[in-house]
């Protein structure tokens, strides 16, 4: 059973009063450059995820209370969530200096985006 | 020409005798659903001159009186309740007020089903639908809050210490209503929970 702590209404409560939505931070090629958008750019945006043993990136909503969106960090191990924190959001800095392997790449790569920005 | 009318989703069901709670539908209720930006100042200060009211802003939260309340929903949306003759009137004026800012307010007072339930078990009889620890102190009298019931949505408002309204969509609402009657028998009391006395 997880508990799980909205942070927008800051309910907190049963798995079942909340909505797993998938893996988090996806984005939708089209929505930045719609000309230019190749097959594996979309293959990769429908149906390839990360799947890591360890620390993840979720999207869940807040279905039995204020209905919104928002980010998780959760050990698919442990099963225990590090950080919850808004839909437009990134991770607190020091849950995004304990992701591995794919999510450690995607995050030193949208870091430096955001810096360059 | 056929002829409007209105009917109670629970028109014509009575509770089954040996209940531990009462139990009834209240029908007179109006219900307007507004929705815009708690953030919004423009917002706030025209439902204030058309309600005469605060709209709650903390979560789980309502504000207002018998005649008048309003419930948090959400961050962005709130249920006023009224009696159903007046819902018009007040749609009416929060429309007006709300002209030219972001906003909605719809009239739902046929949308949901609202059942009373009194007494002093009735924490105990929602709980067996319900993973909220009712017995908290954060569901004291002013508190609401939409929750999983017996695996539906439902929305709780606590009115009084022993008295909840559970707001359910109306197709829904024999379905909760058959479920509050089978788990509120007097038999199926729970005394789990809470102040217990010692045991003999």
């Amino acid at each position: 059973m997880l508990v799980v702590k909205c942070p927008v209404c800051g309910a907190e409560g049963d798995e079942t009063d909340f909505h797993a939505g998938g893996q988090a931070h996806v984005r939708r090629p089209a929505s930045h450059d719609p000309a230019h958008v190749s097959d594996e750019e979309q293959r990769d945006y429908l149906f390839i995820r990360i799947n890591p043993k360890g620390l993840h990136f979720e999207r869940w909503r807040c279905d039995r209370g204020c209905g919104k969106w928002f980010h998780a960090a959760r050990d698919t191990v442990t099963l225990e969530f590090k950080a919850f924190y808004g839909i437009t959001e990134l991770p607190p800095a020091d849950v995004i200096a304990e992701a591995k392997g794919q999510w450690a790449e995607y995050f030193a790569k949208r870091l430096k985006a955001e810096k360059q920005a | 020409m056929s002829e409007l009318s209105h009917e109670s989703p629970l028109a014509g069901v009575t509770p089954p005798p040996g209940l531990s709670v009462s139990l009834r539908e209240i029908t007179d209720r109006g219900m307007i659903d507004l929705r815009g930006h708690g953030s919004d100042q423009a917002f706030l200060s025209a439902v204030k001159g058309a309600l005469g009211l605060d709209l709650p802003l903390r979560p789980r939260t309502s504000a207002g009186s018998d005649d008048l309340r309003v419930l948090w929903l959400s961050m962005d949306q709130w249920l006023i309740l009224c009696p159903r003759t007046k819902a018009a009137e007040i749609l009416a004026a929060l429309r007006s007020a709300l002209t030219g800012v972001h906003s909605l307010a719809v009239d739902v007072s046929d949308m949901r089903a609202v059942i009373r339930i009194e007494g002093g078990g009735c924490r105990e009889v929602l709980m067996k639908g319900t993973s909220l620890d009712l017995l908290d102190a954060e569901y004291r009298p002013g508190c609401c809050r939409r929750m999983r019931f017996a695996e539906i949505a439902a929305l709780l408002s606590v009115v009084e210490d022993n008295v909840f309204d559970v707001y359910v969509f109306r197709s829904y609402a024999r379905y909760a209503w058959d479920f509050v009657c089978a788990t509120a028998r007097e038999p199926a009391r729970v005394r789990l929970f809470g102040a217990q006395d010692a045991p003999a």
